[in-house]
């Protein structure tokens, strides 16, 4: 296959994943702000979130000066400026779809065009129009539905490949990046196994987040906690949204594609299938830098493996 | 005369390139009034010499490992017959008639251009050509971009030897008269003065006749050519592309000095021509 | 000003042709309602397809249908079998003088063509000189562009050399003919043209000295007016649909990047100019082509259909010449007709033109696509005006031809059933030897007395059947 066409494959379904996950992040913030608050209680802090996990509230002070709870919800989700906004996500990933109308079935073509009409629509009505929580239910759904006729229509070849690679490097990224923010959001000084209240909602707010909430109650049996929630979320190959149930499958996909100029790609998610397999929470959590360097060494090899990916597949010379 | 070259271009790169590929003009080839007798292209790799459309010796360098910098050196020496004056060609001319987007003539470069010649298309209309052009855009290192046009470079008054040459075909041109662009180096004993040179060459009824309207010169005594062209695009030693490598830093060179044209020639005459 | 038309389908006496009979019985029967609601079927259609074009200069990059008729242009095949014999001879002539052209050039040391015409021009690639392609073949793909006068005679209008398109929707308006109304196909024999694409696939190979050639269709990308069609014939016959930064250069030989690594390219059928071929040999400000290019095409590493400087042999300026190059190279008569050309760069020429706008057609030399042109008898007072200043300033440019009558025939329009006119381009491809599929690309200028087909300008198209009689 053609590079490029593996390169808008694995670019749609990141980018559809993405806005999915952005959803997911957009609805625990939005209704964790609703919560009395310690402080001012405007729940701004944690509006801010989002933002802050996406690495784009700088761009949105740099444009707005302040917070204020209209506009943050605004620029992450609608505004076409902002291009990690879940508008702009959407747009991008019809625009991969576009390039390789060819190679996706007219099912998932349809669905991804009709989505991104749906959206310019929901956009022009304005959040406050349509709902927050209606609009990320909405986001998951177009998801669901987008995977579901690429799961139900398309091929077993190359691009059924590329297409699931992009979906599992983003949301093994997404993972670790909600489960860091609210272990940070906690603080270290907080004991690892806080009960108080608000850690038992900010903890379930992130399972629900990740569609988890009900395999945790059905593993656990016991209110979320920081252990518990680390190793659902890293170590269980049966959640799957984990980071262990992502690398499962990357691995998997990439050690069936042809050639052999991916070894460096393969060789490197067969090294973290690895270790995630033969890690303890234990290991994971009393290791030097703590549960928080171990995900940020983590976030940094996923990093690579998408460098590693594209320049063995995507863009190969 | 005997001329030694010797022209080393090294390129520097912020980040790595990943892949480049470049045309290079950098060999000369025998001619009616330049004879080779050695030259070597030192390349990172070996590289086949071919033919290009103006019928230049190009050397295609593709780089498909990542490498921070790139050298290119050339160097030989040429032996350069001051008495020839013109060059014959079996090919017809009438292919440098056409305009490109450097050559391209604007009112005010047509309008010079007939003031000078009349309605002359001689060699002593074109001398004229020359001396006003070199006298109306004044030689200004810096003055001009490397993709500034010939009306450009006539407007702004100011320009170096690239835009002294595409100023001349653009008048030519505009007169019928076909003319193409030359680079090549020139021996000076002034410093300053860069080696790497450009000049246009016009047919006049039988042959080729040059004209260097940076040193208003009519007789290329000095001049030894690597490649012609429509226009510096066509003809310049090194055109090339790269994906990666960030901002690149560039320094050339040249060094040409005349060598005592008696004993040496045997030893250093045979092979290696071209890689 | 009146003008003796032909009509297609009806004689001077308003009585149906032979070939156009079965067809008339048909549409009689057929009430207008129907064939009103099938045509808006076929619209759904081509838009659920994506058949569609974008306008050049149109920021939006609006996607718009051709709008397609549905009433045939039907050709009797004892009449076609004539065209087809003429474009075959017009494309091997074409051909032959391309490769004199870049060889020993006789036709000029024979006096028949001026140097300076031909070597001077914009389309003659320096390139190409001396360099020996398989077969000679220079234009695989041409398009001939054909009308007719009012006594029913064809004339070719223009040779499309470099890079004719339309075919698609040759193919695809059969496609929905036979789709919308399959009962026409079961009651006479309408010959097929679906064996198009292995045909175009057949010639690629055979432009290749290999066995069996890697073929490619490169594409300027999908913001191109044309990137349907580059899609549908790289789909129909089965290989990759390129864009530049798809293909590379490694030591004069040509590769694409695949997941799998780089895979050798051994013919392009190129829908890109040549001047965006290769950055490094051509215009340097173009992201479309691949670095590189131009040295593998001289060293006979790869193949370009069609070859680069091909645009000489069809600029307006040649196309006087295309008759005595049919004589000159092939030692026959021209079966198909030129039509009279004035060339404004010769003085003379140049006042009977502008004594006469008015009457006549104004080409630019390099001009395609119906941009920049005067159509004299229906242009105001003013746009001949502003042509005459263009005429004077640079006369080089310019052609001039009698305005011809254009054949009619009868097109669905809003009013119901009219006369509208009509060109043929039909596709003539040459491998081992020159050939083409019957029939063409009918297109048809939608407004009421327009002689301007292109689709840019408000044309639509036809299917074009060649009816056995």
């Amino acid at each position: 296959m053609l590079s490029r066409t593996a390169s808008d494959l694995y670019w749609m379904s990141r980018y559809l994943e993405r806005a999915e996950n952005l959803a997911r992040m957009l609805d625990v913030s939005y209704s964790l702000s609703l919560m009395p608050h310690d402080g001012r209680g405007d729940g701004l802090d944690e509006l801010a979130m989002p933002l802050l996990i996406t690495g784009t509230f700088d761009d949105y002070l740099e444009l707005h000066g302040q917070l204020n709870a209209e506009r943050m919800l605004h620029f992450f989700a609608f505004d076409a400026n902002n291009p990690a906004s879940i508008y702009s996500c959407l747009g991008a990933a019809r625009t991969n779809a576009h390039a390789v109308r060819g190679r996706i079935t007219a099912d998932m073509w349809e669905n991804i065009n009709a989505t991104w009409l749906e959206m310019r629509g929901i956009a022009q009505q304005g959040l406050g129009g349509y709902g927050i929580s209606r609009f990320c239910e909405w986001v998951k759904e177009r998801s669901h539905l987008f995977r579901g006729a690429t799961f139900g229509t398309i091929m077993r070849s190359d691009s059924y490949r590329f297409i699931r690679l992009g979906t599992f490097i983003e949301r093994a990224d997404n993972t670790l990046r909600l489960l860091d923010a609210r272990y940070e959001l906690l603080g270290e000084e907080d004991d690892i196994d806080d009960r108080s209240a608000r850690a038992y909602y900010q903890w379930s707010a992130l399972l629900r987040a990740l569609s988890s909430f009900e395999a945790f109650a059905e593993i656990y049996r016991g209110s979320p906690h920081a252990r518990k929630v680390a190793e659902l979320l890293l170590l269980r190959p049966d959640v799957p949204r984990s980071l262990r149930a992502c690398l499962e499958e990357l691995n998997l996909i990439l050690s069936s594609l042809p050639g052999d100029n991916g070894r460096p790609a393969q060789r490197l998610a067969a090294e973290m299938d690895a270790r995630l397999r033969y890690s303890s929470i234990e290991e994971v959590l009393n290791g030097e830098e703590g549960l928080h360097g171990w995900i940020t060494e983590f976030i940094q090899l996923v990093g690579q493996l998408g460098s590693a990916i594209h320049i063995s597949y995507l863009e190969a010379a | 005369m005997r001329l030694s070259i010797s022209h080393d271009t090294t390129y520097h790169y912020d980040d790595q390139v990943r892949t480049s590929i470049q045309y290079l003009r950098l060999t000369p080839h025998d001619s009616e009034r330049q004879h080779v007798l050695n030259w070597q292209l030192n390349l990172p790799r070996p590289v086949r010499a071919q033919l290009d459309p103006f019928g230049n010796i190009l050397h295609v360098l593709t780089m498909d490992e990542p490498h921070d910098d790139l050298i290119i050196s050339a160097s030989g020496e040429v032996d350069i017959d001051e008495h020839c004056e013109a060059e014959h060609d079996d090919q017809s001319a009438y292919p440098y008639l056409r305009f490109t987007r450097l050559t391209q003539p604007d009112e005010a470069l047509r309008e010079f251009a007939h003031q000078q010649c009349n309605s002359h298309r001689d060699r002593d209309a074109l001398i004229r050509l020359m001396n006003a052009l070199s006298e109306r855009i004044v030689y200004t290192p810096g003055s001009t971009k490397v993709d500034s046009s010939a009306a450009e470079a006539f407007a702004g008054k100011s320009g170096v030897c690239q835009d002294h040459t595409h100023a001349f075909l653009a008048c030519a041109r505009s007169l019928g008269i076909p003319a193409r662009y030359v680079s090549g180096y020139i021996y000076t004993e002034d410093a300053g003065h860069l080696a790497s040179h450009a000049w246009a060459e016009a047919w006049l009824s039988d042959a080729w006749y040059s004209f260097d309207v940076t040193n208003g010169l009519s007789r290329p005594e000095r001049h030894l050519k690597l490649a012609v062209g429509l226009d510096y695009l066509d003809a310049c030693p090194v055109r090339g592309m790269r994906r990666g490598g960030g901002v690149e830093q560039m320094h050339a060179k040249v060094l040409v000095s005349p060598t005592l044209s008696q004993s040496q020639s045997q030893g250093q005459s045979q092979g290696q021509t071209q890689q | 000003m009146s003008r003796n038309f032909f009509d297609e389908m009806h004689d001077a006496n308003g009585d149906c042709r032979a070939h156009y009979r079965e067809f008339a019985r048909w549409l009689a029967e057929t009430p207008e309602e129907q064939l009103a609601q099938r045509r808006r079927e076929a619209d759904l259609l081509f838009h659920r397809a994506g058949i569609t074009f974008t306008l050049y200069g149109d920021e939006q990059g609006t996607e718009r249908l051709i709008p397609f008729d549905i009433i045939p242009r039907s050709i009797p095949a004892s009449e076609w079998r004539i065209v087809e014999k003429g474009c075959i001879q017009r494309v091997q002539a074409l051909n032959m003088f391309l490769a004199d052209l870049y060889h020993e050039q006789r036709i000029i040391k024979a006096g028949i063509i001026p140097a300076e015409q031909v070597l001077a021009n914009e389309g003659y690639q320096l390139a190409m000189r001396g360099l020996n392609l398989h077969r000679d073949i220079y234009a695989h793909i041409a398009g001939v562009d054909l009308v007719r006068d009012g006594d029913g005679s064809y004339y070719v209008l223009e040779d499309n050399l470099r890079t004719p398109s339309g075919v698609s929707y040759m193919l695809e308006d059969r496609k929905m003919m036979m789709r919308l109304f399959p009962e026409l196909f079961s009651a006479q024999r309408i010959a097929p043209i679906g064996h198009y694409p292995n045909m175009l696939l057949d010639t690629l190979k055979c432009a290749s000295p290999m066995d069996n050639p890697s073929v490619v269709v490169l594409t300027p990308g999908r913001f191109n007016s044309a990137y349907f069609e580059h899609a549908f014939l790289a789909r129909e016959m089965g290989v990759e649909l390129v864009e530049g930064a798809d293909l590379f250069v490694r030591d004069e030989k040509v590769f694409m990047r695949t997941t799998a690594g780089a895979r050798p390219v051994d013919v392009i059928y190129r829908r890109l100019d040549d001047a965006f071929l290769d950055p490094l040999a051509f215009n340097p400000d173009s992201m479309l082509g691949v670095p590189g290019l131009l040295s593998a095409y001289r060293s006979g590493n790869v193949v370009l259909a069609n070859a680069i400087g091909t645009g000489v042999a069809d600029d307006k300026s040649v196309y006087p010449f295309v008759t005595d190059m049919i004589r000159f190279y092939l030692s026959e008569e021209p079966i198909l007709k030129n039509v009279p050309t004035w060339q404004c760069r010769k003085p003379a020429e140049l006042s009977h033109v502008l004594a006469n706008l008015p009457e006549l057609v104004v080409k630019e030399t390099q001009g395609s696509g119906g941009y920049g042109m005067l159509v004299g008898p229906a242009a105001s007072s003013a746009e001949i005006e502003d042509f005459r200043q263009r005429i004077i300033a640079r006369p080089e440019a310019y052609i001039a031809q009698p305005t011809l009558s254009l054949s009619t025939c009868p097109t669905f329009v809003e009013k119901g059933i009219a006369p509208r006119h009509i060109d043929l381009r039909p596709f003539v491809l040459t491998g081992r030897e020159t050939q083409l599929v019957p029939g063409g690309l009918t297109r048809v200028a939608l407004r009421e007395g327009s002689l301007v087909v292109n689709s840019s300008q408000g044309g639509g198209t036809k299917d074009t059947w060649v009816v056995e009689d």
